[in-house]
Parts: structure tokens; C-alpha cells; sequence
């Protein structure tokens, strides 16, 4: 699904990720571990097609150059970014922009624009799972919500927008524990053999919920070991001192 | 520019009336319309905008038999109102209130010592102003339904200058949600010069709304006064004033103890639009609040401007007051000038005053084009969200719901 070969971002002349490889298939779960400034999330922004940044090397997602896709392309194609920090954006009703998203994504498929009504049934079905309330989703986007609810936020738009691939970076930061769990299970109830997960963690916490396939650690911009589930455990204990 | 103005044009006037107003005529005559040397219209410079875009002005009104055809009235929600015509009242309609507690006519020099006098624009009003509407609210009366003051402009306008008044009375313990709905559907340019002085009782509550349907090629000049008495309370929404020129003045008193002043405005301006907003609160008595929140998005050649006057008075202590204005500039050629001036008499006061203008934020727009959205349509969101947040404080959600759409689809 995705295939990543020496992958080099600079940002203002400083290469933060010095020649990156990685493949992920269908129905795998992959987590990348690291210490900060190790460009973990600089390879969530690059994935997205944030701006800012200079680019050498090859991304390719089913088949297509990601680089070369604008940002809401990418999306249309199948990739999601849940946030580490969600963007607030006063005045938009969080139910416009999830019908409005989802009626974007389902256009570019060819398939039908959803009604209000069709919507709103939708929504509600996934919200529930999650145990957003429906009054919250008629506020601002993002705006004066908790950690845990802007976390719970990026989690019901993946599962609205039915992504292949779903980039979560740091979705754990600011979560307490039962939020954690509520988030853990969303994602495990997504998971599928059609879709993929990266998954990208500071601490083994949340790999506790979901089992990822594989872990890779990040270190000064290159991936310097991969392992089973078992690695994350250990770096619990060990720390990145050795990377 | 030819500037053909008489007294002659206005019908029925008493000797002294005629004296008076030919003397405030020639006053104005002598001034000229408002230019930048003045302090308060620094940023607009009237006399000359005027010049360059009129090569005469006249206050001949003409009539228009075809006006009645496009008349067309809001559908989303029930409410009572008055069809305006050049200012004048053309039809009432008060279905939904219990008779004799709401008193609409014509205007006819009431609280003649209300409408003061403070630049050649006043003068002129002073001059000419023939049509306008008085409306009055009776104690302890609640309206049931908003009223709706329908504003259109007859066909043959070109060139003209109207000059209007109106009054607005609210006793005490009185409640009106007024929108007041301007249509102006002819594409010729003219002036309006409206002079309005609104009067809340003790205890009552205006709920004001104005709103323009379309863009247009009108200069208007807006003067409004408002006197508010003790526990008053006064919201004004100013939104999406689409015509090519407007300078709005807002002048409050609040010289009753625990008065509250609201003004939210927000506007999307495009091409070469002018559009003035300045507001003067005085704060004269004991716990008043005023606050101002001021939202614009400017494209193109437009200009906007915010000019906010606070006065406290010594014997306004406990006074609130907040104003902050916040713009978007989406082109280099577009200007913004905000000028907050606070002056304050009183020791114990809370006063305060923000402003901010930049670009879309690029991290918004990234965020929504990771969802799917094309930039374009992101930018759009995001300008109406930004927008859109000054309808917060309304409660009605039929007359929410009607502004909202009636400012998205002008964006």
C-alpha cells in the first residue's frame, strides 16, 4: 500500500528525515518509536503533503507518486492524518465540516453526496461508538474543546472518511487513560484486512491497545531497528539512550 | 459636480419650517460634504469620493409604478413588517400583536432635538430628510414576532440624494427584535443620507439586525443614535452591507445605571467596496457594559475601517467595556485601519481593546485539505466560520439560521 524508498525532508535547509525506507502492506499495523526531534512527526506531515518542505526520494501509495498529489488529494485517495494537535477553526460547526469532508471525499469517488438526513444517521451511528455526545458536534470546530475530545475528534473523522491508510501521530499525548481506551477501540474496530495503520508513539502506553505488526525506531531521521510488538516493551525499559 | 438641491422639492412645509430648513441648506452649502482634514473621517474621504463618482445630485424623487412587483418577502420565518420606499412607508403589516401597542407612521419631526447636529451630512438631513418611519413600542409590551422594515429604492434613483429620518421608541419594559432588510435591486448609483435615533425606555430590550441583500451601487451614509435608559439593554448585528460605499456611525448613551450595548458586525468586502464602521459609546452612569466585536474579510481594492470611540465619564464607575476588531486581508492591494481611542474619567472601570489583521491561517487550511477539501473550498470555510462567529450571541435561531445563509451566499 505504501512504499517508502530513501525519503529525505529538509525544512529551511535542515534535513530532518536523512534517507527513510519503509513498506507497509494491507492489514498491517506499524508503529514508529522515537526520542524527540527524531522527525516523527515530520514524516506525518510529509505523508499529508504539508507545505514547507523540501523533498528527495520516492512515496508511493497504491501505485501512485504521493509527492505529487495535492494535499486533498491524498486524502481522497486514502490517507489520513489524525493530528497530534488538532487545528481550531472558529465559527465552522463541527457538522458541517465532517458532512462537507465526507461529501468531498465521496465526490472524488464518483460516489453520491450525502443528504442531511443520511448524514446525520451516519454520524450518529459512529459517534456513538466513540461516546461523543451529538450537542458536541454542533460546536466549533476544535474550538475550547479537552485534549481527550479533540483526540476523539480526529478518530471519528477516520471513521467517517473510511481511510486506507491511517497516520496517527501522537493521538496518545493528553489522553488520560479512559479516553486512551475509547480511542484504542475505535482504531481495533476500524482495522481491517483492507486497511493499514502507522502508528507514531513516544511511549509504549498506547501500543498496549493496539497491537501493532511491527515497531520501528526512529533515530536522526533514519530507522535504525524494526522488531516485532515486543520492541516497544523493551524500549519501555531500556529508553532510546542506545539510538 | 452639479449639485442640484432645493427645498422646493419637499411638499407641505410651514413658513418656519421652510425658513429653517433653507438656512440649514445654505449652511451645508457653504461646508461641503465631509472631507479627510476632519478628524472623524480621516479614512473616508467623503467630498471627494463623491465628486469622482457623481457629476450631479439631485433630491427630486421620482415615482415608481412597477415597485410593488419586486417587493418579495422573507419565507423562512414568520414575522411582522414594513415595506419602505425610498425611505417612505409604503405598507404595514403588525398580523401577529395585539392592536395598539405598536405605533408605526410616518415620521414628522418628533424629538426634532434628538437629531443633533455634528457634520454637514447632519446639516443636510436637516435640509431635505422627507421620508422616514417612527415607531414606538407600548409599556411592559413584549413584540411576539420579529418585525422585518423592508427597504427598497424606486427604479429612476440615478443621481439622487435621499435624505431619511426615523425614530425608534421603546418604553419601559418593553421587548422588539427588529431587522431591518435593505433590497436594493436598481443598478443605478445614488446617496442616501439616513439619520436614526432610537430611544430604549427603562428595561427594555432591542434586538436590532441589518442587514443588505445584494450587492449594489448605493453610497449610503448611516447616523445612528441611541439613548438608553436604566437595565436597558440594546444588540446590534451590522452584516454584510454589500453596497459600494458605506460609513455607519454608531453614537450611544448609555446614561441609565446597568445599560448594555452590544454591536457585532461582520462583512465580506469585495472590488473597490468602502466600507466605514464608527462607533462613539458613552458610558455616563453606574455598571453599564458596551461591548463591539468587528470582523472583516477584505478582497481586491477593498478598504475597510473600524474607528472605536469609548468615553467614561467620572460618574461611570463599574463601567465594561470591550471592543475588538479582527480582519482578513486576502490581497495586497486590500487596506484595513482600526483606531481604538478610549477615554476614561472613572477610576474603577474595566476597559479594554483588542485588533488584529493577517492572512488565513495556513495551518487551517491545511488541516480541512487533509479531510478531502479543496484549498478554494477551505478558504471559503474557513472565511465564513470566521464570520459567521459574530451571530454567536443571537438567541433566535430562525433569524440565526437566516443570516447565516444570507451571508454565505455572498461569499
Amino acid at each position: 500500500m505504501l512504499k517508502i524508498k530513501n525519503l529525505k525532508a529538509s525544512v529551511e535547509k535542515k534535513q530532518i528525515l536523512k534517507g527513510l525506507n519503509l513498506e507497509i502492506k494491507a492489514g498491517e499495523v506499524h508503529a514508529i518509536m522515537g526520542p524527540n526531534g527524531s522527525g516523527k512527526s515530520t514524516l506525518a506531515n510529509v505523508l499529508s503533503g504539508k507545505k514547507g518542505y523540501d523533498i528527495e526520494g520516492e512515496i508511493l501509495f497504491d501505485g501512485f507518486k504521493l509527492d505529487q498529489l495535492p494535499v486533498e488529494e491524498r486524502a481522497q485517495k486514502g490517507i489520513f492524518l489524525a493530528f497530534q494537535y488538532p487545528v481550531e477553526i472558529p465559527g465552522v460547526n463541527t457538522n458541517v465540516f465532517l458532512r462537507t469532508a465526507l461529501n468531498s471525499i465521496r465526490k472524488s469517488k464518483g460516489e453520491k453526496e450525502l443528504d442531511t438526513l443520511s448524514y446525520l444517521k451516519l454520524v450518529k451511528e459512529k459517534s456513538t461508538e466513540l461516546g461523543i455526545e451529538e450537542k458536541f458536534l454542533s460546536r466549533q470546530l476544535n474550538v475550547g474543546f479537552s485534549g481527550g475530545e479533540k483526540k476523539k475528534n480526529e478518530i471519528l473523522q477516520m471513521k467517517l472518511l473510511q481511510p486506507k491508510l491511517s497516520i496517527l501521530d501522537e493521538t496518545d499525548s493528553g489522553l488520560d487513560i479512559d479516553a486512551l481506551k475509547i480511542v484504542a477501540e475505535g482504531v481495533n474496530s476500524y482495522k481491517n484486512k483492507t486497511n493499514a495503520f502507522l502508528i507514531i508513539t513516544h511511549y509504549q502506553r498506547l501500543l498496549e491497545y493496539i497491537k501493532p505488526d511491527y515497531i520501528h525506531v526512529l533515530s536522526k531521521g533514519k530507522i535504525v531497528k524494526t522488531g516485532g510488538a515486543d520492541l516497544g516493551i523493551q524500549l519501555e525499559k531500556t529508553g532510546y539512550k542506545n539510538f | 459636480m452639479n449639485l442640484n438641491l432645493s427645498i422646493n422639492n419637499i411638499p407641505n412645509l410651514s413658513e418656519i419650517e421652510r425658513k429653517h430648513r433653507q438656512q440649514s441648506l445654505d449652511n451645508f452649502l457653504v461646508s461641503g460634504f465631509p472631507n479627510k482634514k476632519l478628524e472623524d473621517w480621516k479614512f473616508t474621504d467623503f467630498n471627494q469620493i463623491i465628486s469622482t463618482q457623481f457629476s450631479e445630485l439631485s433630491n427630486k424623487e421620482g415615482e415608481d409604478n412597477e415597485i410593488e412587483k419586486k417587493i418579495s418577502l422573507v419565507k423562512q420565518f414568520q414575522h411582522n413588517y414594513i415595506i419602505l420606499v425610498n425611505g417612505k412607508i409604503n405598507k404595514i403589516n403588525l398580523d401577529f400583536e395585539e392592536k395598539d401597542k405598536i405605533l408605526i407612521k410616518n415620521y414628522q419631526n418628533e424629538y426634532k432635538e434628538k437629531f443633533e447636529i455634528k457634520n454637514s451630512l447632519n446639516v443636510l438631513n436637516e435640509a431635505l430628510f422627507t421620508n422616514g418611519y417612527y415607531l414606538e413600542v407600548a409599556e411592559n409590551y413584549k413584540v411576539k414576532k420579529p418585525l422585518i422594515i423592508y427597504s427598497y429604492i424606486a427604479s429612476n434613483s440615478k443621481n439622487n440624494i435621499f435624505n431619511t429620518r426615523n425614530f425608534v421608541k421603546l418604553n419601559k419594559n418593553s421587548n422588539l427584535e427588529l431587522i431591518e432588510f435593505t433590497n436594493i435591486n436598481v443598478e443605478d448609483s445614488f446617496v442616501k443620507n439616513e439619520n436614526e435615533v432610537t430611544y430604549l425606555e427603562q428595561n427594555s430590550v432591542l434586538k436590532k439586525y441589518v442587514l443588505q441583500s445584494k450587492q449594489n451601487k448605493a453610497y449610503i451614509y448611516k447616523n445612528l443614535k441611541n439613548f438608553l435608559q436604566k437595565d436597558a439593554n440594546c444588540q446590534n448585528f451590522i452584516l454584510n452591507i454589500s453596497s459600494i460605499f458605506s460609513k455607519i456611525e454608531i453614537e450611544s448613551f448609555l446614561s441609565g445605571k446597568n445599560s448594555n450595548f452590544e454591536i457585532y458586525s461582520a462583512s465580506n468586502l469585495k472590488q473597490d467596496q468602502h466600507q466605514e464602521l464608527r462607533s462613539f459609546i458613552h458610558h455616563e452612569a453606574l455598571n453599564c457594559r458596551s461591548y463591539q466585536k468587528v470582523k472583516k474579510v477584505l478582497n481586491n481594492e477593498s478598504k475597510g475601517i473600524y474607528q472605536g470611540k469609548i468615553l467614561v465619564s467620572d460618574s461611570a464607575q463599574k463601567t465594561d467595556a470591550y471592543q475588538l476588531s479582527k480582519a482578513i486581508i486576502l490581497d495586497p492591494q486590500a487596506e484595513f485601519d482600526a483606531k481604538p481611542e478610549l477615554e476614561i474619567y472613572a477610576d474603577d472601570v474595566k476597559c479594554s481593546h483588542g485588533s488584529s489583521s493577517g492572512n488565513i491561517d495556513e495551518n487551517s487550511i491545511h488541516y480541512l485539505m487533509t479531510r478531502g477539501i479543496s484549498e478554494k473550498e477551505a478558504k471559503k470555510i474557513i472565511i465564513s466560520g470566521f464570520l459567521n462567529e459574530v451571530f454567536e450571541p443571537i438567541t433566535n435561531g430562525e433569524i440565526k439560521n437566516f443570516l447565516e445563509m444570507n451571508l454565505n451566499d455572498q461569499n
